[in-house]
């Protein structure tokens, strides 16, 4: 198509009673096209799907963290009460005392067991 | 190779889409990429800017997929997204251009005009290019979707949201003004 023809095709195509497709058709057929480059879609699924995989991928790691925290945390918690138990047994009550391991220990012997006498 | 979705209806696809399948959406921006394309290259030319536009069209359609009520057709939607983030492209530029540069616009429009395609293609597309770039935003716009996209008076009304008066009003505009223009070229 000679540059004369597209110039008379483009003023045609704007009157009002023109056919609307008739420029678009046209310019397409002639190879006038427009298209983005060839990585365009790779591109935007990577922006779009991998910042979305990103945010998934924090959210498991975040859920799983808070998974092993609930774990250690209960596993603490039996443990504590194991100890109380144990305590209360060898000990016979669960005082601060008792807890540090002194509950049948008078001041006398407390003197002889730091001195060595 | 043609993939799962090349016969769905354009509604499964926003559907699954939305689930987070991203065939579906491949899909969605296989059948549209060249409108887009049309819309934003028409109105930037040829240039990187363009592509990036293209991208950024894209990533907003998705994100704003769930809000897509199918009330218009898909390719109206996109189209509005398209013409949005264009024309606010064309001010930020031109805010830009205005700031570093005495010439303003004619110095983008020169930025703008480039491809790669055959010698004789080129200069049809150039002529094109050049008869887009010359007019205001307002006019290019309604110009670019009756000559490159093939939208009749009344669907450019529609989705560009003006009445139907305006949009005549303008393509009477554009078309005196390319009569000018376009002897020179």
């Amino acid at each position: 198509m000679k540059p004369s023809d597209i110039r008379k095709l483009i003023i045609r195509s704007l009157s009002e009673d023109a056919n609307p497709r008739e420029a678009a058709d046209t310019l397409e057929k002639e190879g006038i096209t427009y298209d983005f480059g060839n990585s365009f879609g790779g591109i935007v699924i990577d922006r779009i799907f991998g910042t979305r995989e990103k945010v998934i991928r924090e959210m498991e790691f975040l859920r799983s963290m808070r998974f092993i925290f609930n774990r250690v945390a209960l596993t603490g918690i039996a443990a504590i009460i194991l100890l109380l138990i144990s305590i209360f047994i060898a000990e016979g009550s669960i005082s601060l005392n008792s807890f540090l391991g002194i509950g049948n220990t008078y001041d006398e012997g407390m003197i002889s067991l730091l001195t060595g006498n | 190779m043609k993939g799962p979705y090349s016969q769905a209806e354009d509604s499964e696809l926003v559907s699954a889409s939305i689930a987070g399948d991203k065939l579906a959406f491949s899909e969605i921006l296989e059948r549209y990429r060249k409108m887009v394309a049309r819309t934003v290259k028409g109105m930037l030319g040829d240039s990187v800017y363009a592509e990036d536009i293209g991208q950024e069209v894209f990533i907003k359609l998705y994100n704003s997929l769930p809000e897509f009520r199918g009330e218009a057709k898909l390719s109206t939607y996109i189209q509005k997204i398209a013409i949005n983030l264009t024309l606010n492209e064309i001010k930020r530029r031109k805010r830009f251009f205005t700031m570093f540069s005495q010439k303003g616009n004619d110095e983008m429009h020169e930025f703008e005009i480039a491809d790669n395609d055959g010698e004789s293609k080129r200069d049809a597309k150039e002529i094109v290019n050049k008869a887009l770039m010359s007019l205001d935003p307002k006019f290019r716009i309604v110009v670019a979707m009756r000559m490159l996209q093939g939208y009749s008076t009344k669907e450019t009304a529609e989705i560009l949201e003006l009445p139907l008066g305006t949009v005549l009003s303008r393509l009477s505009r554009a078309q005196e003004q390319l009569k000018e223009i376009l002897e020179k070229l």
